[in-house]
């Protein structure tokens, strides 16, 4: 499942040239996201264990809010990263958008939370 | 109404709503509350959108707990005091109310925001809903989180300084040990 279309939000990958992105857009605001969100951050972990990426952007500019059950899917996420022998991980590079002005502030106590697997660009 | 010819109070301003499920008015008090937060006086820029967070997060959790009831939102921004304020009231059953007073209990007992957000991370499961909320509340929001019981109601109360630094990368190892200074409050 690499893609999920919600009424209210999507998640979609989007394969580049060199490595891969995946675009969230909307509001994630429903009650239980991550029914939906976990499943795909899985698939979209499959994919890049098996193409052997050394980083992933996770494209944050179009999504105008992520509730804190939401944000358990991107914690999810990390955690499969860490799951992995250290040497085949990969890093989450989030890129933000200076508008959504949420998006500094929760993001950095993900950057505590896997320091080497997150970083932020702005 | 012009209001730009208007002078611009430095005393304290209001918002307060009932309202009833479903979940659909969340997103729009969000806003809301970010637009109100712009507009109030000595709001900095910074603080809108950590006020709105908290604002979504307590009524989000105070939906599935209201039943048919109404869910209550009070907030009070004032400058003058360096305070703002937000209270949200359900209608909560005593078991939900034990729950909520054992995590709150819990969340406080730890004196460092970062440090119980982080471990709140990494043992919430990632599969059940809720869990996060008050914890991303209390660091994100720079808040400190009480209850107040009243009949069948409770009342979730987050307050804190007005005017409080914008938000910074932690300090290196912030949030991994008990020891580690808020990087925020």
């Amino acid at each position: 499942m690499l893609q999920v279309n919600q009424e209210q939000f999507s998640a979609k990958l989007s394969p580049l040239s060199a490595g891969i992105r995946v675009l969230f857009r909307g509001n994630i605001s429903t009650p239980d996201p991550a029914s939906v969100l976990n499943p795909f951050v899985d698939a979209v972990h499959d994919r890049a264990q098996e193409s052997g990426e050394r980083e992933v952007s996770v494209d944050l500019k179009d999504l105008e809010y992520c509730n804190s059950s939401g944000f358990k899917s991107f914690i999810h996420w990390i955690r499969r990263i860490k799951e992995m022998p250290e040497e085949r991980r990969y890093k989450l590079r989030f890129l933000t958008s200076s508008e959504r002005k949420w998006q500094r502030t929760s993001l950095l106590a993900l950057t505590v939370f896997a320091e080497e697997l997150v970083e932020i660009q702005r | 109404m012009q209001t730009d010819s208007l002078p611009r109070s430095e005393g304290p301003v209001q918002l307060a709503i009932r309202m009833r499920p479903p979940w659909r008015f969340i997103d729009e008090i969000r806003r809301f509350v970010e637009s109100f937060c712009a507009c109030a006086p000595g709001c900095p820029e910074h603080r809108e959108a950590q006020l709105a967070v908290a604002v979504h997060e307590l009524v989000q959790n105070a939906v599935p707990r209201a039943g048919q009831g109404d869910v209550e939102l009070l907030l009070d921004v004032d400058p003058g005091i360096d305070r703002v304020l937000v209270e949200v009231t359900n209608p909560c059953t005593d078991a939900e109310y034990d729950e909520l007073r054992r995590r709150v209990e819990r969340m406080n007992a730890q004196p460092d925001a970062l440090v119980h957000y982080v471990e709140t991370m990494r043992s919430a499961p990632s599969h059940v809903r809720g869990g996060l909320g008050l914890a991303r509340i209390r660091y994100e929001g720079q808040l400190e989180i009480s209850l107040r019981r009243d009949a069948a109601k409770v009342t979730v109360v987050a307050q804190g300084k007005l005017k409080v630094p914008p938000p910074r990368p932690p300090e290196k190892n912030a949030g991994t040990t008990p020891e580690a200074k808020p990087c925020c409050k």
